[in-house]
């Protein structure tokens, strides 16, 4: 059996390398996705974007370039223009396996939306579209309300940029 | 099903009945209350309402508070500026909000600046940047339909930028609701029956959405049985004082509900709708609220099929084979609307309206697709079902 303590290492170190994976994937997403870069092309450039778990993190900070594309935040704001934070590591943890959808996570007050509700909108449908292309359509089933059909060919290419888009950038250690 | 998680939160007083004005004094008393400011707008006032709250204190040998009447239909960071001004000035220590959503929105938002000082109402918006305990705030809806009196939210328009700004807290609610049965008596036909609407899909849509929960469900369901067993009644007989209260009532209910469970597509169209076309909240709660239900069915039968119980009665609940109950508990909600445009001609179609254009309807799309409401709708939707539900709605 696994000490607590470790357990609760491992997870947050999960948790710490899901965050990275996330925020690479969207910045990956949003140069290769359609749908994806024409809901990031309504934040403005500079439109600085974090996920975080409440109270010390981890998270990531995005920020628009404004053309639809976005990268990871280089200098933070005082003040994120838009924040979504997990209360607690384990909700984070919860969405992070996909063992819950993040509509679901709002749904059960797992996470909170500080900042232009439109945005976080367009945020979670992001989200829900990059799940959908780079997870097993069994797993993304779980965790969405409506799996996007699409031909598996063109998931497949898309799903490769992004892997190997955020795995050279975890390698080359831009992570958040 | 077993709900996996959740939280339900209303510490809101609810001082609900015939004289439930009399108990105000008192309740202002015991949270050492000397200066209080109203809080209201220029319709309530026209018609007489402040009157019965002016006698009550009067009667009780006290001061008539200070009132500030100039809340417009959509309130603005301008006028809880101007109403923190009459508040500061007055040297008050608490408010009493009297009327309906802009009213109750319009005094959240000076509360905020009355205790936290300052003039940067901004500084607060988005999601719980109160870190405490706000004046006392007393509620007294005008209508029955928002449930503001027990959400802790607040929207604010900055009419400079045309945008919208929500504040939400815990510290938002507060302290009282009070439902007196005299402040709805007057209230016409079609409000009536708009607000009435609004409650019932409040109701509805928090025990049908993603969040709903078994707190929830309780107001909820008791909400919708006091809605449909009254509001025609009072349609009949608009000074009926019981059956004002009973809807009064629900109305709370249906707030607690929703503010514990979150709304879906009826409001995420609605408020889009309210965008664009400029109609009323509830009618439009009303125009939707079947249709929505028709696209969400498939995802929420059983519930859906539930729901029949409180809007039929327990006979033809029990009358109705299972599988049928959910398409029942609509057929029910659309003679319900038949029974109010007999009544008042509230319309029943965007087309009946007169004031929505099918060349809207995209527009309408755009704007719902972003709206946060969607998020906790049961089932997923993409532009194309937000038409499609919309041109249901048409005729």
């Amino acid at each position: 059996m696994i000490p607590q303590k470790l357990k609760l290492d491992i997870e947050r170190a999960y948790v710490d390398t899901m965050m990275s994976v996330l925020a690479q994937g969207l910045v990956a997403t949003s140069r290769i996705d359609k749908s994806v870069h024409s809901e990031f092309s309504h934040f403005p450039q500079g439109y600085q974007v974090q996920m975080t778990v409440m109270p010390h993190g981890p998270g990531f900070l995005l920020e628009a370039n404004g053309d639809g594309t976005v990268d990871l935040a280089k200098i933070p704001k005082p003040k994120p223009d838009l924040c979504v934070k997990f209360k607690h590591h384990s909700h984070a943890l919860l969405v992070l396996t996909f063992q819950e959808g993040t509509a679901r996570a709002f749904a059960n007050d797992r996470m909170i939306a500080d900042g232009d509700v439109a945005n976080a909108v367009r945020l979670i449908r992001c989200m829900n579209k990059m799940e959908a292309l780079i997870l097993p359509k069994m797993v993304a089933k779980l965790a969405l309300k409506r799996y996007p059909e699409m031909p598996l060919l063109q998931k497949m290419i898309k799903a490769t940029y992004i892997y190997s888009l955020v795995a050279k950038n975890l390698l080359l250690g831009k992570s958040k | 099903m077993t709900k996996a998680f959740y939280e339900f939160f209303c510490p809101v007083k609810i001082i609900a009945g015939h004289k439930a004005l009399e108990h105000i004094p008192f309740e202002l008393s015991a949270l050492s209350v000397e200066r209080p400011l109203i809080v209201t707008d220029k319709g309530v006032r026209g018609v007489g309402l402040l009157s019965h709250i002016e006698n009550v204190f009067a009667a009780a040998g006290l001061p008539i508070p200070v009132i500030f009447d100039d809340v417009p239909p959509d309130s603005s960071l301008h006028t809880v500026r101007n109403a923190t001004a009459v508040y500061r000035d007055n040297d008050c220590d608490a408010i009493i909000a009297i009327g309906g959503g802009s009213v109750i929105d319009t005094s959240k938002a000076l509360n905020v600046l009355a205790s936290e000082g300052g003039d940067d109402l901004l500084k607060y918006s988005g999601a719980h940047n109160l870190k405490r305990p706000l004046k006392p705030l007393f509620v007294i809806p005008t209508t029955s339909g928002t449930g503001s009196e027990v959400t802790m939210v607040a929207m604010i328009s900055d009419t400079e930028k045309g945008v919208k700004i929500p504040f939400t807290s815990y510290f938002l609610l507060p302290n009282a609701a009070v439902l007196d049965p005299r402040m709805t008596l007057t209230l016409p036909p079609h409000i009536t029956a708009m607000t009435a609407m609004d409650a019932l899909t409040h109701a509805i849509e928090a025990y049908t959405c993603m969040a709903a929960n078994p707190m929830s469900d309780a107001y909820a369901t008791a909400a919708v049985q006091k809605i449909v067993g009254n509001i025609l009644k009072v349609m009949d007989h608009p000074h009926d004082a019981d059956g004002r209260l009973e809807l009064a009532q629900a109305s709370t209910m249906a707030g607690i509900a929703f503010s514990n469970s979150m709304v879906g597509m009826v409001h995420a169209l609605g408020h889009s709708i309210g965008a664009v076309c400029h109609l009323p909240h509830g009618l439009c709660m009303s125009l939707l609220l079947p249709y929505v239900l028709e696209y969400n069915q498939d995802a929420i039968a059983e519930r859906l099929g539930q729901l029949l119980l409180p809007l039929a009665g327990a006979e033809f609940y029990a009358a109705t084979p299972a599988a049928s109950r959910a398409i029942r508990s609509i057929l029910v909600i659309r003679q319900l609307r038949d029974d109010l445009y007999a009544r008042c001609k509230l319309p029943r179609t965007l087309q009946e309206t007169g004031k929505v254009k099918q060349e809207q309807l995209e527009q309408i799309v755009e704007v719902a697709i972003n709206d946060g409401s969607l998020i906790y709708n049961p089932k997923e939707a993409d532009r194309p079902d937000l038409l499609a539900v919309l041109k249901a709605a048409w005729a």
